[in-house]
């Protein structure tokens, strides 16, 4: 039988593919405005901040703290076997920006320990950026 | 904001009331339901359909106007409304049937939720059915890869959040589960009515997405809601005591993210629902706060959903809404008693139009744990994305 399938990101959208382009080339990218220097995330083709419409994929370092988790132990798809634990991490580069990953079972994590993204490759299009206990 | 002569303050009311049985299979299509309940409501409020000239749905119920046109034998109807999303829709449901009497575009506004929530599409699965997820400013792509699929996994990370930054215990968010399990043991239409629940049933009950257990969740449910709202003059030639609509209020914090659901975990705080800035309007509307609200109705998807709404309502101060539920002020007695009915957790989840109708039959005397001399009630429809809450009030 064949393995539950793991879902895949959309990588080509229009307005977030510059995301998974990092990924791919093993960097975490976040859009950032270029006349302000707001990090614009969810990414957006216009600043809310300042009102400029230029923008600019920015690479950022690997690091960030944990915001919070959760361990889901009620299984809702047939890709995520439970228990997994869902992280939700504060990028030291870019105040105000958290990203989402996904860990294997239960680890033990508390709130603001430090954190660092790794490379995941699914296919040649599409590399998730997960996050371990640094 | 000249809240003192704030234009729709009192001006119209809830005239008729209606719910069908809560259960986990109707054996009823959507539109069954929502027909019977609107029958229910009408007839409640001393009308018959042809009485009704407007109709506000919510974006997410599966029965249209032209449906309940048609199959209540309306006729020519002058006003249809549609309000998003889902469970923030049902107080400005009602704000927009108020906005509409006041412009003169309709005169009795039938408001209602319809939904087969457990034997039909429900809302506690992932709606991830194609393997490749996000795209078109949904930014699911940033999520549902990573197993973030569902809204009791969203508010767990707040839960944690909320446990990390003020000591939020487990004891406590099982008083908001207890008290809303207390309530509907005294309802007999609620599904819980006959299930007694302990704190040991609570901490012995299997974790979902911790720190949220079984019990912190709402219960799906198949069933439908209706409300009449119309003028207050005409309400109070009608046959029931009118609830008055103090004020409502619709709001939305800075930078609230787009999307539905998953990208609000990216605000600045994820343990402020939008319900702080609805509440600061809806207050300032009704030229009320939390002093002057005796029995509240808070939209309860989950325990920690009430627990924040505590807070943004400014019935305890941020971060104290843990031992707040612990002494007892939402029990009947306390502070702030609510989800009389038994709320989403213990009665029905009909998406907060539930909490409504239970809003008017504290306002009439008529609950089945009915708060002593209540002559104000609140109802708030403020999960996560915007929000919407209104203030009832007796004549």
């Amino acid at each position: 039988m064949e393995a539950p399938r793991r879902l895949l990101p959309e990588t080509e959208d229009i307005d977030t593919r510059g995301f998974w382009e990092g990924t791919r080339q093993g960097e975490l990218r976040l859009l950032e405005c270029s006349s302000c220097g707001a990090i614009l995330h969810m990414p957006s083709a216009y600043c809310h901040d300042c009102g400029s419409w230029d923008t600019r994929w920015k690479t950022i370092s690997n690091l960030g703290r944990l915001h919070s988790w959760t361990v889901v132990h009620h299984q809702v798809h047939p890709g995520f076997p439970t228990p997994y634990t869902v992280v939700l991490v504060d990028v030291d580069d870019a105040p105000g920006a958290r990203l989402v990953g996904y860990l294997d079972g239960a680890p033990a994590l508390v709130c603001g320990q430090a954190m660092r993204a790794r490379f995941e490759v699914l296919s040649d299009e599409v590399t998730l950026a997960q996050w371990d206990p640094a | 904001m000249t809240d003192e002569a704030f234009s729709h303050r009192d001006r119209c009311a809830i005239a008729g009331i209606a719910t069908t049985d809560f259960s986990r299979n109707s054996g009823r299509s959507d539109l069954t339901l929502a027909l019977q309940a609107s029958l229910a409501a009408i007839d409640d409020a001393g009308l018959v359909p042809g009485d009704i000239d407007g109709i506000v749905r919510c974006d997410l119920d599966l029965v249209r106007h032209n449906d309940l046109v048609h199959g209540l034998g309306i006729g020519d109807l002058a006003y249809m409304g549609d309000v998003s999303v889902g469970g923030v829709a049902p107080c400005a449901m009602v704000g927009q049937a108020v906005a509409a009497i006041l412009a003169g575009m309709a005169k009795n506004v039938l408001v209602f939720r319809s939904l087969n929530g457990r034997s039909g599409r429900r809302y506690g699965r992932s709606s991830a059915t194609q393997r490749t997820v996000g795209g078109n400013n949904t930014y699911d792509e940033f999520f549902a890869p990573y197993g973030l699929l569902t809204s009791g996994q969203i508010f767990a990370l707040i839960a944690q959040r909320h446990m990390a930054e003020f000591g939020t215990t487990e004891n406590e968010l099982a008083q908001i589960a207890l008290t809303c399990r207390a309530r509907a043991n005294a309802n007999p239409g609620a599904q819980m009515h006959d299930r007694q629940l302990t704190i040991d049933d609570y901490l012995e009950s299997r974790m979902i997405a911790s720190p949220l257990r079984l019990f912190d969740f709402c219960l799906e449910t198949d069933g439908a809601c209706a409300v009449v709202v119309t003028s207050a003059e005409r309400a109070k030639d009608g046959p029931q005591r009118p609830a008055l609509i103090r004020a409502v209020a619709q709001g939305s914090p800075r930078n609230p993210q787009p999307g539905v659901q998953f990208p609000v975990l990216m605000r600045e705080t994820i343990t402020t629902l939008p319900a702080k800035a609805t509440a600061d309007r809806l207050y300032a509307r009704a030229g009320m706060g939390p002093d002057e609200i005796d029995v509240a109705q808070l939209y309860d998807c989950f325990s920690i959903t009430v627990l924040l709404q505590l807070e943004d309502f400014g019935f305890c101060a941020k971060g104290e809404g843990g031992p707040f539920v612990a002494s007892g002020a939402i029990d009947l007695g306390g502070a702030i008693p609510i989800n009389t009915s038994g709320g989403h957790l213990s009665d029905g989840y009909v998406h907060g139009m539930s909490h409504i109708v239970e809003a008017v039959r504290q306002i009439r005397g008529t609950s089945t744990s009915q708060v002593d001399g209540a002559e104000t009630c609140l109802v708030t429809s403020t999960p996560l994305p915007p929000g919407s809450a209104l203030i009832l009030r007796a004549i």
